[in-house]
């Protein structure tokens, strides 16, 4: 009998099968957008703006710590809608519609699946995350103190918010559940936790609650960092986020399976 | 010397919500490397279940799959390397163009660039794709779909391929082309697991067959010995004008289970030496308009193996039904 076909143009390198790996299938989650993301971007801005006005209108004479409260808060908003609310429906969109399949019969390292989907989530909420930095900058006419640490801070802030969003994506039971979730976790995590106001304003559930989401950790860090620039109180946010981020990239590891459904 | 199966199925069954639903049941069965096997079996048999219990996406409540000597679930990235897989999943790369969708399944089966690029090239002059390989595949046809997401499964060269109704939707001149594909690469020493419910199509191309409904598996064989086992009877298939009337059905019952096809065709599996005196029955009813008598295909083997379970399904209702009420 003859011998299957076994093509020999392989790759061998590990290093480069990892990159290439990577690099296509962020391709592959990039096209789900690329068409959609100029209206994906216009839609996920205009929620933080209008907050952003409204709260400009609504108060009088704010202080300098309520206004960069009120920028932070909005960038951390526009944050969760693109990071969380967009990258978990869209995650739970390709399970249900049987994606995974796909994926899961080639040879590819699911990390690698991950890691691209949150490298996706970085690249697409990154542009709304600044430009309500700007914009709000703008709106009420203060200027930030930008340093080096605003780098390794806001890709935590963001790896930890899209972690979040990746993991209920795959962890998504149904699709429409999962829409409601993530709807009621953005009002939730948005405006009752200190994500735009004190957390001494909050009744204690909700602070006890605020504890366990990232954006408590981000949403402090950030003001801190933008008024004052890099202090100890930031680099204790940043250990916050950076674990944030590493159990939801274990949890999404460990508890999802793509392959041998139970 | 015996050759070792390429893939042993031991007696695998799979239930979901607590044991409430079966979608398959003490399946056993074995393939030999270089062969191509059928799964036949109508809508929701348990056919994809068991193809995904073989490729490890699903495991098994019972019973292990094994791959070259190991259980499929603890090899699972050596079959997704080793086994091409087509599944009836809308595709993943809707979103992509045709040429990028075959190129990129290349290169994450781990082809490097330029086999990667001329494989491709070359999939997309055999499935006849070049037209529309830089249109998104939401932008063409689903037949041409179907053709793209044939060509991913096809680049990298696995050993083995599966494919879950690789021809639907497929107008009959993109259908042979497929088969074609499908039996060229089978040449070349490829084992191939067709899942399909179009048996005349499949009759072409398989070397076994193994019928499956009700997640269980009813038969598996070489198609000329499933043949075999129903070889003593003739097909007969019967035309009539509009509906046959009453008197000849009563006749024909007497034959065996008469199969409707349609308002006014039927067909009736008979033995042999009944054949001339059946005939003479015909030719006695002015109302038949013609007939044709032929040995059976693959078609009437399923039909047969299927008939006798649902015989025995009815057979054992009614034993159940007399102990329980206490006969």
């Amino acid at each position: 009998m003859q011998q299957p076909v076994v093509n020999t143009s392989y790759e061998t390198s590990s290093v480069k099968q990892f990159i290439a790996e990577v690099w296509i299938l962020f391709r592959i989650q990039f096209s789900i957008i690329r068409e959609q993301w100029p209206l994906i971007f216009i839609l996920a801005s205009i929620f933080p703006f209008a907050t952003l006005m409204f709260l400009h209108f609504f108060t009088i004479n704010p202080t300098e710590a309520m206004i960069i409260r009120i920028i932070t808060g909005n960038m951390l908003f526009a944050l969760i809608i693109m990071g969380m609310n967009v990258m978990a429906q869209e995650i739970s969109f390709q399970k249900h519609q049987g994606h995974f399949t796909f994926y899961a019969s080639l040879p590819i390292e699911k990390v690698n699946f991950i890691f691209a989907n949150l490298l996706r989530g970085m690249i697409v909420s990154f542009p709304s995350f600044f430009i309500m930095a700007f914009v709000g900058q703008w709106v009420y006419g203060i200027t930030f103190s930008f340093s080096f640490w605003l780098i390794p801070f806001v890709t935590l802030t963001i790896l930890s918010v899209v972690g979040l969003g990746v993991f209920l994506g795959f962890w998504s039971p149904n699709m429409q559940l999962t829409n409601l979730l993530v709807q009621g976790l953005m009002m939730i995590i948005s405006f009752m936790t200190p994500v735009l106001v004190e957390m001494s304003q909050l009744p204690i559930v909700l602070q006890w609650f605020s504890y366990l989401v990232p954006t408590t950790y981000a949403a402090a860090g950030l003001r801190d960092l933008l008024a004052v620039g890099f202090t100890y109180s930031v680099g204790q946010n940043m250990l916050m986020l950076l674990l944030y981020t590493l159990v939801s990239y274990t949890l999404i590891l460990k508890k999802i399976h793509w392959r041998k459904e139970g | 010397m015996d050759q070792q199966p390429l893939f042993e199925v031991r007696n695998v069954s799979k239930t979901y919500k607590k044991g409430k639903v079966k979608a398959n049941e003490g399946i056993s069965f074995t393939i030999n490397e270089g062969e191509i096997l059928g799964l036949l079996g109508p809508n929701g048999a348990g056919k994809s279940t068991l193809i995904k219990q073989i490729v490890a996406h699903v495991k098994p409540t019972e019973g292990e799959v094994i791959y070259k000597g190991r259980n499929v679930v603890e090899q699972n990235k050596r079959v997704a390397r080793e086994v091409a897989y087509y599944s009836q999943e809308p595709h993943a790369l809707t979103s992509l163009k045709v040429r990028e969708a075959i190129y990129y399944s290349g290169r994450l089966r781990g082809m490097k660039r330029k086999p990667a690029l001329e494989e491709t090239a070359k999939l997309l002059e055999e499935l006849e794709l070049t037209e529309v390989a830089n249109k998104l595949l939401k932008n063409i046809s689903g037949g041409q779909k179907r053709l793209t997401g044939i060509g991913t499964t096809l680049i990298g060269g696995a050993g083995v391929y599966i494919f879950d109704e690789p021809t639907n939707e497929l107008d009959p001149k993109k259908r042979r082309l497929v088969w074609d594909l499908i039996q060229q690469r089978n040449r070349k020493g490829a084992t191939v697991i067709l899942v399909t419910h179009n048996i005349l199509e499949a009759e072409q191309v398989v070397d076994r067959v193994a019928v499956i409904n009700h997640g269980r598996l009813l038969a598996i064989n070489h198609v000329t010995e499933l043949k075999g086992e129903v070889d003593q009877r003739l097909k007969c298939e019967i035309t009539t004008n509009g509906a046959a009337s009453v008197a000849l059905t009563d006749e024909l019952a007497g034959w065996g289970t008469l199969t409707p096809l349609s308002d006014n065709r039927s067909r009736l599996l008979i033995s042999k030496e009944g054949a001339p005196t059946l005939l003479n029955i015909l030719n006695k009813y002015e109302e038949v308009k013609s007939y044709s008598i032929v040995p059976p295909s693959l078609e009437d083997v399923y039909f047969h193996i299927d008939n006798e379970e649902k015989s025995l399904q009815t057979q054992k209702g009614e034993v159940n039904e007399y102990a329980a009420t206490g006969g």
